[in-house]
């Protein structure tokens, strides 16, 4: 064992043990970076999801809860609490911010506990006690936006609150991580007073239970029966399936990313691995005749790949922690709560990858030495014999293996396998064309150009697969910068000029009219006004949702919430019936056209709603285009307004301000307290935020990638390195000078690079195309940006890379090159 | 201990076949020799003839394809690889044309390698008195790139006497130096196994340096054409010079 690790330790100064460590690094870090990342998000999910309800049990319901069934909790021995969330517009003296607002009794949360703090985006102490009346916590993004501090009144609706506290987690309220508007609790004695809370106004009502689980039972079983389609009774299970199955489909996702990297490893300890055997051959066969057997060559190179794995490993799993500290830092914003810190359980996914990289990529390549000859001494091999076709295959299982772990099954690896196969025959043909057309062009020349070019096309395999490498990195690069800096501004490019950039919702009946001449005597531009009504899909054609689609499956979203529902007397132009007629006296459903096919259902087919109480089964009439980037308010179903109207309604319409009339706008809005007004430019800040939150964390993964990218062109260079000095070794024994050698490798590397730039640059486009037209239904545009970072990119880094690599081609004396040979 | 008549080296119509793509190719057809102990023994012979497949084959470094070799008494065809090598341990040191030097190693640490293998504690004491009697005592932590190829083979000299080998195989052990390092190297090489009493045979295409062994098998077309004796009285007059 000594032996082999001093052996191993002069080795490390030697490249190709030095590639196989830090490829060992990366695969581990990657993986647990990521794996760590995810455990917390997991485990702050499952933290929460006993504190997820505030109680043991729930009934949620959009309508105000009947007392008695407090009153019968209470008389079972349950604690209870009452809770009321609604979204409403807070006021300072410097603005004013639509919130998520949370009105609750003084015995809530009946488990777990707040986090407040006194200080902006502190991390939070617990607390048990609410917000006493009169007072408020607001969250720290929401006192930043309003511009106000501990010990300052904001006004909801029309009633003054006193900020007592930062609100760092609500324990009710732990649902949306990436919520879009910042939270407040406050406490439900003063929400009457707030005058907010209107008939028809958007409110979930919550009636909290704590207490023994045979006596939940029994007020399950007297409550059940009473339930509406609009009530729901909630364990703490059924409240955290979507935030979970979120949660794995994201890691999936991210460790399918992280299998590029820990794939392009491997590849790189691969090519280490062979070019360590080659350059050991001969020694190996010299230990043999020293009276080295099988045996210990075996054992040396076993403690050998130990401690390099150990070392690798290491390392790794250190970096990995950064990684992950680093991911959650840059989503530390979007997070609504405080991360738990990482637990150790995710870590033997690291060192699994590592290990079983090392074992498939590296062992069967080192295992060659083991049979390697001793005559070899005498009469030199020239090369190994073939196989190594077969030995990458094993190399390639084992990361699949490794995928088919990360991701709990074969569907999306194989998936992933098949995409990455087909873009490499493309970049495969589309290279082989570009280096042979290179070499045709530069034939007859005497300059860098041929020797580069033609170096190119000899090393044909690994310069295609290296060709392979930096365009999938790059088009990773390119369309991450895509979504991030052109998605949402081709969005808004196409939104019409003038289109509405403001909504107005919640506004009482009363109110409409008043509001309606106010907004005319600034001459503002308002879209229709429509009456929103809530109500939920029960049964298509006669059959229940919930067997039709289960709600563990994936459920279309129009049937798994509430919908809003309206009537109109006609459709605006940004509708157009596509089947069917619609007129104000139809007597059956107007759907929209998207939906409609999402759930499968055809002009004459029935729906079942549930609204307020009552259940109105009727015919779909006319099935409706919508085009939703007009801004106006569109609805997935438009019933009859004899269906709707005895109902309480709220009306929504759509504004243009002029950025000259906002202030005056504002002003008059703010008479109207509990009228919510949504600005379409900050919501598409915060949206663009998110965006470019969630990107940088994926960017930190391609770094990864791109670094393990980086590491199989070292690699592969040093693999053809020794052919490279001995080529570079007789070009300048034949006069050559060392600017034209240098100008050959720059050739060499830089049209690689630009090409990788170029292709990747064109595969980037027909992405954001596919995603502009297929995805987001929008225009498809040109991303002129893209087509110059990806060629400079490619030619810089590759360029870089390579010449660093190949160095010691141009460093080395021609007289030491060729004695050696 | 053996007598100073014992055979240390017997082959029984040795064969060696290859198999190339032209078809079977017969390298060594039938050869028998005997190399006593203590003797020195030069194979010499045409690029080609088949010197350097009798050298790995008698050394036990491969077995041939027929017949029978043997180091003292093992029978090599009876032993496996792992076996072979244990033996080679115990019997055997090596010196090459192009000395084979563990790169990353330096030169006191390539000549410990032997004697650390076979789990030798006191392998640094005799690395270094080896290495001074080779002359090398001020280069030991040198490492062979830093060493001339006259020092690397002095390296190599120091390594294979190191194992304390009864037999002693040489591979052109001049074939990549001067003629004056050449001559130096010799020297050593004779004065080294004289002292040692070791077996040594050596792969030569130096007729001078062939002359300073006791015997030459010439070898033609993968057979021993006709062994030549060589009275010891000349020796001394014969040396290498080119």
């Amino acid at each position: 064992m000594n032996l082999a690790i001093r052996i191993l330790l002069r080795e490390l100064k030697s490249g190709d043990v030095m590639t196989l460590v830090i490829a060992l690094i990366l695969s581990v870090s990657t993986v647990t970076g990521i794996g760590l990342f995810v455990d917390r998000l997991q485990s702050s999910f499952e933290l929460q999801s006993s504190t997820l309800l505030a109680a043991d049990r729930v009934i949620r319901s959009s309508q105000a809860l009947p007392d008695e069934w407090r009153q019968q909790a209470h008389d079972f021995g349950l604690a209870t609490a009452n809770r009321a969330s609604f979204s409403s517009m807070v006021f300072s003296d410097d603005g004013l911010q639509l919130s998520q607002i949370s009105a609750v009794t003084a015995s809530y949360p009946l488990r777990g506990e707040y986090l407040v703090e006194q200080s902006l985006f502190g991390e939070g102490v617990p607390s048990i006690a609410g917000p006493k009346s009169g007072e408020i916590w607001v969250s720290s993004r929401l006192a930043s936006l309003l511009n106000v501090a501990i010990g300052d009144s904001v006004q909801v609706g029309e009633k003054a609150l006193l900020i007592t506290a930062y609100l760092v987690r609500d324990p009710g309220s732990s649902m949306s991580a990436f919520a879009v508007a910042p939270r407040a609790v406050m406490s439900l004695s003063d929400l009457a007073a707030t005058e907010i809370i209107q008939p028809g106004s958007r409110v979930r009502y919550a009636l909290m239970m704590a207490g023994e689980s045979n006596v939940l039972e029994q007020m399950a079983q007297w409550v059940t029966p009473k339930l509406a389609d609009n009530q729901e009774w909630r364990t703490p299970r059924s409240g955290g399936q979507g935030i979970g199955a979120t949660i794995n489909r994201a890691e999936s996702f991210l460790l399918l990313a992280g299998t590029l990297a820990v794939m392009m490893s491997g590849v790189a300890m691969a090519l280490a691995s062979n070019r360590y055997v080659k350059r050991h051959l001969t020694q190996t066969a010299v230990l043999k005749t020293l009276g080295a057997t099988p045996n210990k060559i075996g054992q040396i190179l076993f403690w050998q790949l130990c401690a390099v794995f150990a070392l690798g490993a290491g390392i790794g799993l250190v970096l990995g922690w950064f990684a992950q500290e680093l991911i959650a830092l840059s989503l530390d914003v979007l997070l609504s709560t405080t991360l738990p810190p990482p637990s150790l359980t995710k870590v033997w996914v690291g060192l699994m990858t590592g290990l079983v990289s090392l074992v498939t990529f590296c062992v069967p390549l080192m295992s060659r030495l083991l049979t390697i000859s001793p005559l070899t001494v005498l009469q030199p091999i020239s090369h190994l014999s073939g196989r190594s076709g077969l030995l990458y295959l094993i190399g390639f299982a084992g990361s699949f293996a490794l995928m088919v772990v990360y991701t709990g099954g074969v569907l999306l690896p194989t998936l992933m396998v098949v995409s990455v196969a087909v873009v490499a025959s493309l970049v495969g043909s589309v290279g082989f064309g570009v280096f042979s057309l290179g070499r045709r062009l530069s034939a007859g020349r005497t300059s860098g150009w041929q020797i580069g070019l033609a170096s190119l096309r000899r090393r044909l395999g690994a310069n295609l697969f290296q060709l392979l490498v930096f365009t999938l990195i790059i088009m990773l690069g390119l369309i991450l910068t895509g979504m991030r800096t052109s998605l949402i501004s081709d969005w808004q490019g196409q939104i019409p000029e003038n289109a509405p950039n403001h909504y107005l919702f919640n506004v009482q009946k009363n109110n409409v009219e008043e509001v309606k001449s106010q907004l005319t005597d600034l001459s503002l531009v308002q879209s229709d006004w429509y009456p929103m009504i809530l109500g939920r899909v029960t049964h298509i054609n006669g059959e229940e949702v919930s067997e039709l689609f289960p709600p563990d499956t994936n459920q279309p979203e129009m049937l798994e919430r509430e919908l809003n529902l309206t009537w109109a007397k006609s459709l605006g132009s940004d509708n157009q019936v596509i089947e069917g007629t619609f007129s104000a006296e139809s007597e059956g459903i107007s759907i929209e056209s998207y939906v409609a096919e999402e759930i499968n259902i055809r002009l004459g087919d029935t729906l079942t709603l549930f609204v307020g109480g009552e259940e109105h089964t009727l015919p779909i009439t006319s099935i409706r285009k919508v085009d939703w980037s007009s801004m106006q308010p569109n609805f997935y179903l438009i019933l009859p307004q004899a269906v709707l109207e005895n109902f309480p309604a709220n009306y929504i319409t759509s504004v243009f301000v002029p950025t000259s009339k906002q202030q005056d706008f504002y002003r008059t809005m703010s008479n109207y307290p509990t009228i919510s007004l949504v600005n379409v430019g900050d919501l598409i800040t915060r949206i663009q935020f998110i965006i470019a939150q969630v990107s940088q964390a994926i960017l930190l993964v391609l770094v990864f990638i791109v670094t393990s990218g980086a590491l199989v062109l070292v690699a592969s260079v040093r693999a053809s390195l020794d052919e490279r000095l001995e080529e570079g070794a007789l070009l300048r024994t034949l006069g050559a000078s060392k600017q034209l050698i240098q100008q050959a490798m720059l050739i060499e590397f830089g049209f690689l690079g630009t090409a990788a730039g170029l292709i990747a640059a064109v595969a980037a486009e027909v992405c954001l195309f596919g995603l502009q037209v297929f995805v987001f239904e929008l225009a498809p545009s040109f991303h002129p940006l893209l087509w110059i970072l990806g060629p400079v990119f490619g030619f810089t880094v590759v360029t870089l890379i390579g010449v660093f690599a190949g160095r010691s081609v141009i460093k080395v004396p021609p007289m030491r090159m060729l004695r050696a040979l | 201990m053996k007598s100073p008549q014992s055979i240390a080296i017997k082959t029984e119509q040795l064969v060696h076949t290859v198999s190339t793509s032209a078809g079977e190719l017969t390298i060594l057809k039938g050869i028998d020799i005997e190399i006593k102990e203590g003797e020195s023994v030069a194979i010499v012979g045409a690029s080609g003839s088949g010197k350097s497949t009798l050298l790995g084959l008698i050394a036990g470094l491969d077995v041939g394809t027929g017949g029978e070799s043997y180091i003292y008494e093992h029978a090599l065809s009876n032993l496996n690889e792992e076996q072979r090598a244990t033996l080679r341990g115990e019997y055997i040191g090596f010196i090459f044309q192009s000395f084979h030097l563990l790169p990353s190693l330096t030169a006191l640490e390539n000549v410990m390698l032997p004697a650390e293998l076979s789990g030798d504690y006191q392998a640094q004491e005799k690395a270094m008195a080896f290495l001074q009697q080779v002359g090398l005592q001020h280069r030991l932590d040198h490492y062979p790139r830093q060493l001339s190829g006259g020092e690397q083979q002095r390296v190599a000299i120091a390594r294979a006497f190191a194992s304390n080998p009864k037999i002693l195989f040489a591979d052109e052990p001049t074939g990549n130096l001067d003629a004056d390092t050449g001559k130096i190297i010799t020297d050593l090489l004779f004065e080294l196994n004289a002292s040692q009493g070791t077996t040594l045979v050596m792969v030569t295409h130096d007729n001078k340096l062939a002359q300073r062994c006791q015997r030459q098998l010439i070898m033609a077309g993968g057979c021993i054409n006709e062994p030549r004796t060589r009275s010891n009285e000349s020796e001394s007059d014969e040396v290498s010079e080119a």
